[in-house]
């Protein structure tokens, strides 16, 4: 081995910190996390009308989806178009876990959650444990469909090998058109348990029921799940950008010639952040699949999704996991704001991607890293500048320079 | 037999369609160096300009049978104005941003894309149903081999395209501009100091392209007569397609956007035909990803390498 | 010279750019802890050498030697990892990642450990972080860069970019250190300065040194040895005073109207 790498790792043990306090800090945020998410579905959903709920639910996808594409157009600068196609193979194939396994296990699809999980607020939950046994399928379900979604991105992030930039942005936007015609030609959903007894498995995979969509998914996801997800996605995301791992990946993204020259395997880095950024995709996809009221279909691979979780991370800031959650939130957000906004004649909400076409447009010219750059909310240095960048304007103002 | 022909004969037609679109993605490329996005959403724009003075011209002159010069003054007035937005395009939308990292123009581009996709589907603009073009031709058939027959439609169809593909060839390598655009695809820096107008090449660029755009969505209309919102994804998958092609060609070059525009018509034509009709969009992606790792050039093209 | 010190051997290396033979029969050897410089007329071939030996492009014949290994065919990352270590003519900082960041970065090659224990905070990886962190500090501080540890690397004046980039490359543990021009845009003051960080350099960090500089002074003044190039070969190799009154240099530089009118 190298002196140099010993003599980092002899420092590294020497400078270790205590198992405890390594545990505390590791673990706290994961709790806090799990504690948060119990609190949102057990004492704030039965406060809010089914409405906010789903519009809390969609804010939740909608922060793991930016915030897994920051880590590869974020992080790597390597520009992927084709997010939804993730989103919508970790959709299916959680999808077609849950509901055949339902079949399977249950002699139907209906669902057999618990007290955290999605139902209609009617059902009495006294009579519910805290986890139920179709939990455990939904769990596995989603993980399922992360992997999945994973694999393809490893497959994906292949071509960023030889290709850069705008290249590989039109390659993944293929791919994603791929994946929605590869959807549309898979076969029928089968309806009755009888029926899927006698069918091999890799049929029952392919028939998730092609252009007319994917119906009959048991309902499971609530804000407990994809909230619990969300801030694992984010502190994930985050933890990753502050590792020495983190710092390959952003290096890639400054300079990739450079990054090769200081011994970064930037071919393995990137494929990297394709699986990882593919993987949480996939989870999205599954949370979205088992969302009451959501119509699984091809169209979730197609590009008008893609280019709205784009918005989200370029106008968060490229780099940023704040900046791409808090995009999410305003991008969800806005539509709703602007239902029945109206200037003069004009119904804003006829106007949500006009603007968004026009934020876009203006940010590039204006601020071409997005709202927070890498920065993220919490780092001192992005008030401190702030606060400069608004004292030398207030001093202009006052004639002093 | 016949089959073979009606399929030669769809490649071409197509073809020749995706190669005039081609064409404004590989001259955009080979000057300024990236993907417009937006290109694609100049050629609806000239699709549903066509449609507007089509309706216009119909209404004006109430004819009964198109005259003659119908087509020809609907493509010319389509062209011209679309020639006008490209401008505006570039001077308030990419201008600004010249020189700055090409993720940055990619997402310009996304932006523009988006903003002409939503404001076409603005109620007082075209709005989101899809509409019907009049006839612009009193369609005949010319001539028929076997059982395939050749209208005039085709013939006017890929007559234009033809004639536009030889005067933007004429127009590159016979004129002063064409020459300017050349030394600016070489070297922006370098041109410039040679006393190339840079920037009036630029706007020439796109003035040209967005023009061969409108005439790409002038024919469009004629050929399936029906136009689909400007939102529509199959506006994105023909802007798509029509840039595989400029790759596949090797992009940056002209003739290799015609090569281009052509191989991937018949690609999926032939595909259609003789394999599953519904994966079409699937062998152009196949295609242009085995060239990407193949031949990252293109046909014609030539690989470049970074400067360190 | 070629006794059993040599570190990098440099054999019989050619490459060309379609017909443009850019360097040609190319041959080197750098003994232990020496410092030699690469000089030349611009357009010369010194920075695609530097490019040949990390791996940026592949030589088409001839063989490069570290410590024994063949580093041909190898790819860039590997090459540092081997113990090659560059700096770039045009400065290729990472200009959004604070000055510690770039440091940090470089000290990634010599890391151990999972991408699953960073994510987890493990304690092996936090104290990794320190080290890192500490090592990159220490680095900051010889280079007379720890005040500006948290600013933007893009944001810092040119000569200070400078540095850093002999900083960052350092933190990579490298057992030979290309310098490409690092004191190209630097005041008379700041080239003062950097020939004694040269000097300390090498001897804290016992490393190897390859240098190319268009400044005289400091070449003739820091370098033991000196090897000229023209239109791609050697033409000339020796101690400062005999390179300097080798004809034939003096007619390679004299031949090329202005020799300080721009860069190579």
């Amino acid at each position: 081995m190298n002196t140099s790498a010993a003599q980092l790792r002899e420092r590294s043990r020497a400078l270790a910190p205590g198992v405890g306090l390594s545990l505390a800090r590791g673990v706290a945020p994961l709790v806090a996390c799990l504690v948060l998410a119990v609190a949102l579905q057990i004492a704030v959903r039965p406060l809010m009308g089914d409405y906010a709920a789903k519009l809390v639910l969609d804010i939740g996808v909608a922060v793991i989806l930016a915030v897994s594409l920051t880590i590869v157009n974020g992080f790597t600068g390597q520009f992927s178009m084709g997010h939804a196609g993730f989103l919508a193979v970790g959709g299916y194939a959680s999808g077609a876990v849950t509901y055949y396994g339902s079949l399977k296990v249950w002699g139907s699809a209906a669902t057999h959650g618990g007290l955290l999980s999605g139902r209609p607020m009617s059902v009495d939950p006294s009579t519910l444990p805290l986890i139920g046994s179709g939990d455990l399928l939904f769990v596995g379900a989603l993980l399922v469909g992360g992997l999945t979604a994973a694999a393809l991105g490893l497959i994906v992030g292949l071509p960023s090998l030889r290709l850069r930039g705008d290249y590989l942005a039109i390659v993944t936007l293929g791919f994603g058109e791929i994946v929605r015609v590869c959807i549309q030609q898979t076969g029928p959903v089968i309806r009755t348990a009888a029926e899927a007894a006698q069918v091999p498995a890799w049929k029952l995979a392919t028939s998730v029921g092609g252009a007319l969509g994917f119906t009959g998914i048991p309902k499971y996801t609530s804000l407990f799940w994809v909230w619990l997800i969300a801030g694992i996605t984010i502190m994930v995301a985050y933890r990753l950008k502050r590792s020495t791992y983190g710092r390959a990946f952003l290096s890639i993204r400054e300079d990739e010639i450079a990054s090769e020259a200081m011994g970064v395997n930037t071919t393995r880095y990137k494929v990297w952040a394709f699986v990882i950024s593919a993987f949480f995709a996939g989870i999205a996809g599954g949370l979205f699949a088992h969302t009451l009221g959501v119509g699984l279909s091809a169209e979730a691979a197609g590009f008008l999704k893609s280019f709205d979780i784009i918005i989200m991370v370029v106008l968060g800031g490229l780099g940023s996991v704040s900046g791409a959650a808090l995009a999410a939130m305003v991008v969800t957000l806005l539509p709703e704001w602007l239902r029945g906004k109206h200037v003069g004649p004009v119904d804003l909400s006829q106007y949500r991607l006009v603007i968004y076409a026009l934020a876009l447009i203006l940010m590039m010219i204006f601020r071409p890293k997005g709202l927070l750059g890498v920065a993220e909310l919490w780092d001192r240095s992005l008030w401190t500048s702030l606060a400069a960048r608004l004292k030398r304007l207030a001093g202009g103002k006052g004639g002093s320079r | 037999m016949d089959q073979l022909l009606q399929t030669l004969k769809d490649g071409i037609a197509i073809g020749s369609l995706y190669a005039l679109i081609a064409l404004g993605y590989t001259m955009v490329y080979g000057i300024l160096k990236f993907i417009n996005f937006a290109h694609s959403d100049v050629v609806v724009l000239g699709a549903w300009l066509s449609l507007l003075f089509a309706r216009k011209l119909e209404a004006v002159t109430g004819w009964g049978a198109p005259p003659w010069w119908a087509g020809a003054l609907v493509l010319i007035l389509a062209m011209a104005a679309c020639a006008l937005a490209g401008f505006c395009i570039e001077r308030l939308a990419y201008k600004p941003i010249r020189g700055a990292p090409r993720l940055n123009v990619l997402i310009t581009a996304i932006g523009v894309s988006l903003f002409l996709q939503n404001m076409g589907q603005q109620e007082w603009m075209f709005g989101t149903r899809p509409a019907n073009i009049p006839a612009l031709v009193n369609d005949a058939t010319l001539f028929t081999v076997g059982r395939v027959n050749f209208t005039l439609l085709d013939a006017a169809g890929v007559g234009t395209a033809l004639a536009l593909m030889v005067g933007l060839e004429w127009l590159v390598f016979h004129t002063k501009i064409g020459r300017g655009m050349r030394a600016v695809s070489h070297s922006t820096a370098t041109a410039s100091l040679m006393g190339v107008p840079v920037n009036r090449v630029i706007s020439t660029t796109f003035v040209i392209g967005s023009a061969l755009a409108a005439a790409g969505g002038f024919l469009w209309a004629l050929k399936y007569s029906q136009i689909k919102q400007t939102a529509d994804t199959s506006w994105t998958l023909l802007g798509l397609k029509a840039f595989v092609a400029a790759v596949v060609g090797g992009i940056g070059n002209v003739r290799g956007a015609m090569l281009g525009g052509l191989a991937i018509g018949m690609l999926e034509m032939f595909g259609a035909a003789y394999l599953w009709s519904s994966m079409t969009d699937v062998y152009v992606f196949g295609l242009l990803i085995a060239v990407l790792l193949l031949r990252p050039g293109g046909i014609l093209g030539k690989a470049v390498v970074e400067k360190v | 010279m070629s006794g059993s010190d040599v570190i990098l051997d440099v054999r019989g290396v050619s490459k060309s750019f379609g017909g443009l033979k850019a360097v040609q029969d190319f041959s080197l050897s750098l003994s232990q802890g020496g410092l030699k410089g690469l000089i030349g007329p611009n357009g010369a071939g010194k920075t695609t050498v530097f490019n040949l030996l990390t791996g940026v492009y592949r030589p088409d014949a001839g063989t490069v030697r570290l410590g024994g290994a063949n580093l041909v065919g190898l790819r860039p990352c590997a090459i540092a990892e081997a113990g090659m270590a560059r700096t770039f003519q045009n400065i290729r900082l990472f200009g959004q990642l604070s000055v510690l960041d770039n440091v940090r970065l470089a000290c990634h090659l010599r890391s151990s450990g999972t991408m699953t224990g960073a994510v987890l905070g493990s304690v092996f990886a936090r104290g990794q972080e320190r080290a890192m962190t500490e090592r990159a500090r220490e680095l900051l501080r010889l280079f007379d860069l720890a005040d500006r540890e948290d600013e933007e690397a893009r944001n810092l004046p040119y000569g200070d970019q400078r540095r850093l980039e002999i900083a960052r490359a350092l933190a990579t543990g490298p057992a030979v250190l290309l310098l490409d021009e690092p004191a190209a845009g630097m005041n008379p003051q700041e080239k003062v300065e950097l020939r004694q960080l040269i000097r300390r350099v090498r001897q804290e960090f016992k490393v190897t040194i390859l240098l190319i500089e268009h400044d005289m002074g400091l070449v003739m003044d820091v370098c033991e040895r000196i090897a000229v190039l023209d239109y791609g070969q050697v033409i000339a190799e020796g101690t400062p005073a005999e390179v300097q009154s080798n004809p034939r240099v003096v007619e390679a530089y004299l031949g090329e109207a202005p020799a300080e009118a721009g860069h190579a």
